[in-house]
């Protein structure tokens, strides 16, 4: 008796793992932005809050992954090495920097509109994190989005 | 100054007969670089240039160049 060997056709591939990846990244933002609302929502229960908390971090750590190009273990090395390619890299890095910028900016408006506007810490935090990330993964999306046909 | 790499990566590949997929196996990047390389959307390292061209059986200067 042999055992069988393992098929093939469910192993993710360069190609699977970049079109997630593109689809993630439109979908991450409204997620984070469901989620906060129930961390903040004035009905929701401690035990939903701390299990929306953890979906928020886990969310975040997969932001980073994605912004990092950290290696994905799961895939071959040669597929590994075509999903983080130079672009893929350097597309990383471009975003990022808008993170960045996005951050300076709108924790800069939140400490002028306090001096008018009384804010809460954890929804202030929440807000200028996301933000942040959001506008990172966007521009990450936009400049990852699909490439258009063979010789187009 | 408006300096611009020029490239003739896609003349080369149709001559050759090589999609941009193929190209991109060759090179070991995903088919978006090789596109965005071709219309000069993004800018290879030297590394990458090197790989492009000794695929595409051209010298560097031969593949790229900078236009003004």
């Amino acid at each position: 008796m042999g055992y069988r060997p393992a098929p093939d056709f469910d192993r993710p591939d360069a190609q699977s793992v970049q079109r997630s990846r593109r689809m993630a990244t439109w979908l991450i933002p409204l997620i984070v932005v469901q989620q906060g609302t129930v961390i903040f929502g004035q009905h929701s229960d401690r035990l939903t809050q701390l299990l929306a908390t953890i979906a928020w971090i886990t969310v975040s750590l997969a932001m980073l992954w994605i912004l990092l190009g950290l290696p994905m273990r799961w895939l071959s090395e040669r597929d590994q090495a075509i999903v983080n390619d130079e672009r893929s890299k350097s597309v990383g890095r471009d975003a990022a920097a808008w993170g960045m910028a996005a951050l300076i900016l709108i924790a800069s408006a939140m400490m002028i509109a306090r001096l008018f506007v009384p804010l809460d810490p954890g929804i202030a935090i929440y807000g200028l994190v996301n933000s942040a990330l959001i506008v990172a993964i966007l521009r990450y999306g936009w400049l990852n989005r699909a490439e258009p046909g063979e010789d187009e | 100054m408006n300096d611009r790499l020029a490239n003739r990566l896609k003349e080369r590949r149709a001559e050759l007969g090589l999609t941009q997929s193929e190209l991109a196996d060759l090179c070991t990047v995903s088919r978006k670089t090789i596109n965005t390389v071709e219309n000069g959307v993004f800018v290879p390292s030297t590394l990458l240039a090197l790989k492009l061209a000794s695929a595409l059986g051209l010298s560097v200067e031969e593949l790229f160049w900078i236009e003004h």
